[in-house]
């Protein structure tokens, strides 16, 4: 009795040795990348560079001074837009790959929507420029049809980053989205109509409730790197895009104040975080049982 | 026994996959109120024709009618048709009073009728308490009835069951098998069921079709399938059966219609048999089955009336209870025959090695053309 308890407990402390050599590297990775540096910022965010010792003026800064806290605000609301378009073009598209087409086309489908991304975010961009610049391909286009009658300049407005950043998040809502609705059984749809459903309310009360996770797991990624870009907003958006993470780089690069930008980075995680929870609670979703 | 309102017809349906014939040329009808089952090998095209019934698939060619209306242009949510899915398709994202109000909130009706109907289809299937459970926190069996409520809460004139009893483990199976006949009764709903499982079907049904690579091989009553096959594979697929096959030597007219024949068997034996069909020619070939049960066993030779008497040695004995059988080596032949244990004293201390005789009369002998095997097979 003692001997076989004492063996069990031994391997039980083995298999337990064993999981934290398996998540060391994540551990490390968190630690390393994720909780030192924010660590970091947050001391550098409360220290005072004059006389030392702790202060929250860097934080009061971001809401006493109106371009600021506008510029997050803006920041959110043109992220929670491209989420939801995001998600409105990537459903039909991942509903389609997931269950109208079936073997080798399904395939190379989905292939083609990782395709883009195998160029680099920046290249993809100029990608973007060379298109939409007032002597680019679509200026240039319409000027030949004689729909133009000079240069269009079609960079460096809203709708322009909105469509930036709608591409460059496609693939971050179509991938989940594929796989919760791949793992819905055809059987469920047949069900469906075979009791009556029709379209509509099969997809309300089957498909999407069964693709949740999926959407919302979706809509989390690409409204954080949406929120978090710099490159997209700055290069198709132009001085004027006003976007947070371009504050930030202001903050740390070009004005040296390394205080405040630290605040406005420790700012954006927090608000982000609080955003992303008061959307699971309005939509009544758990993040656990999101990742789970 | 059955009123005699036709429910579905169908009529010489055809399905084809590109050049696959999947259901060759099906017409069958099902009166009101019974209970059909379709039984077949695994692959022959039953869940075809039942996706044809329910409207996922459309016949290449033929027709399919409902109390004498042609259904081909309906679709299946407008067809008075439900489906209980193989494997069940309760929907996991709603409790078990969603799923079986699912298709009454189609039809539009108000929400306390809703509570009222589903309370009591659930009280029909025996789980009063149930409707607010999750699917997943039901068991297997409960599973099933919930999936048959679903469908039976909407008054459908046709209930299509495809291999339901599939996943269940053996005990739950025939638990459920009566309790599926009892529903089906009680609701007076006409029933198509899926199955390769020929005990299902034969305890179950009302009328059986047995289905061969596309084709129905016979219709009838499970009793008239066990007793009267009209094809070798019938013979062979619904029961065991001994088989064999040989050559027709002489065939005599009975007073009673049937002809029976004289058969030599490929492995030396000759048998009495009879046949369904009087044209079978001497010297063709014929396979003949006789069943396990149908089988007379006895320690000493008999100087009885039954036709054919065969001096064995027993093999093996496969205990199985009330259903334990003897295979037995004949000495004649060295062939392997099956035959059903008697249940009485005498044969308690049978073993490996004794001696006995089996026979059987000539009018349990059934024997089928091997052409139409061959045609059988080749299509
Ligand atoms: N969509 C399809 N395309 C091509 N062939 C098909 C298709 N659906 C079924 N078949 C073929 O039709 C035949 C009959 O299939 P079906 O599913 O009706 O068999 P089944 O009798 O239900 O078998 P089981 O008992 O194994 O379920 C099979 O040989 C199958 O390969
Ligand atoms: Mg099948």
């Amino acid at each position: 009795m003692l001997v076989s308890s004492s063996t069990a407990s031994g391997s039980r402390s083995r298999i337990k040795l064993g999981m934290w050599l398996l998540l060391a590297p994540l551990c490390l990775w968190l630690l390393l990348l994720i909780i030192l540096p924010h660590i970091e910022l947050l001391s550098f965010s409360l220290s005072d560079p004059d006389e030392g010792g702790l202060t929250l003026s860097f934080y009061g800064e971001f809401f006493n001074e109106p371009l600021y806290w506008r510029t997050f605000l803006r920041t959110a609301i043109m992220s929670i837009l491209a989420t939801a378009l995001t998600l409105v073009i990537a459903f039909p598209v991942a509903f389609f790959i997931a269950k109208m087409i079936k073997g080798r086309s399904k395939g190379i489908l989905f292939a083609m929507c990782l395709i883009p991304f195998w160029v680099s975010e920046l290249v993809r961009t100029f990608g973007w420029m060379i298109l939409l610049r007032e002597s680019g391909v679509i200026s240039s286009g319409l000027q030949w049809l004689g729909l133009a009658d000079s240069g269009v300049e079609l960079l460096y407005t809203d709708a322009t980053i909105m469509l930036g950043l709608v591409y460059s998040a496609m693939l971050f809502m179509v991938v989940p989205l594929v796989s919760t609705l791949d793992s819905l059984d055809d059987s469920y749809i047949e069900a469906g109509y075979d009791l009556g459903g029709n379209n509509w309310n099969i997809m309300r009360e089957i498909i999407i409730p069964h693709a949740t996770p999926g959407i919302v797991s979706g809509c989390i990624i690409v409204f954080m790197l949406s929120l978090g870009n710099y490159l997209t907003p700055v290069l198709l958006g132009g001085k004027d895009s006003l976007w947070f993470t371009e504050q930030i780089y202001t903050q740390f690069i070009t004005r040296f104040n390394w205080e405040q930008g630290s605040a406005f980075g420790i700012l954006l995680l927090l608000l982000s975080s609080l955003i992303v929870w008061l959307g699971l609670k309005v939509t009544g979703q758990s993040f656990t049982k999101t990742m789970g | 026994m059955q009123t005699d309102a036709i429910d579905l017809a169908c009529e010489n349906i055809c399905k084809h996959f590109s050049e696959f014939t999947a259901v060759d040329n099906v017409s069958f009808t099902i009166p009101q109120g019974s209970f059909f089952s379709i039984l077949g090998p695994s692959g022959c095209g039953k869940t075809t024709l039942l996706r044809m019934l329910a409207g996922f698939e459309s016949p290449t060619s033929g027709d399919i009618l409902i109390k004498n209306k042609s259904v081909l242009d309906v679709p299946p949510n407008k067809r008075p048709i439900n489906m209980v899915f193989q494997h069940l398709a309760l929907f996991p994202t709603m409790n078990i009073e969603q799923n079986i109000g699912y298709g009454l909130r189609r039809q539009g009706v108000a929400k306390a009728e809703i509570a009222e109907r589903v309370a009591a289809v659930l009280k029909r299937v025996g789980l009063p308490d149930s409707g607010k459970k999750r699917v997943d926190q039901l068991s297997g069996g409960q599973r099933q009835r919930i999936a048959l409520a679903r469908c039976l809460v909407l008054n459908p004139t046709l209930l299509l069951l495809d291999e339901p009893l599939g996943a269940l483990d053996l005990k739950l199976r025939e638990q459920m098998k009566i309790e599926l006949k009892q529903l089906q009764k009680e609701f007076g709903t006409t029933f198509v069921y899926i199955t390769h499982d020929q005990s299902e079907a034969l305890v179950m049904s009302d009328q059986i079709a047995v289905m061969n690579q596309g084709k129905f091989e016979q219709v009838g009553t499970p009793h008239e399938l066990y007793y009267q096959p009209k094809t070798a594979f019938v013979a062979s697929f619904v029961g065991d059966t001994n088989r064999w096959s040989g050559v027709v030597k002489s065939s005599v007219n009975q007073e009673d219609h049937q002809t029976q024949y004289q058969v030599t068997t490929n492995d030396g034996l000759t048998l009495d048999c009879v046949s369904q069909s009087s044209d079978i020619p001497v010297s063709s070939n014929v396979d003949v089955f006789v069943r396990p049960e149908a089988i007379t066993v006895s320690l000493s030779a008999m100087d009885n009336c039954l036709e054919n008497q065969l001096e064995c040695q027993v093999e093996n004995i496969l205990f199985d209870g009330a259903k334990s059988q003897i295979i037995a080596i004949d000495k004649q032949s060295g062939g392997c025959i099956t035959a059903a244990m008697p249940q009485t004293a005498d044969f308690m201390g049978l073993k490996a090695g004794d001696a006995v005789y089996l026979s059987f009369s000539a009018k349990q002998a059934l024997s089928f053309s091997e052409k139409q095997g061959e045609m059988n097979a080749s299509l």
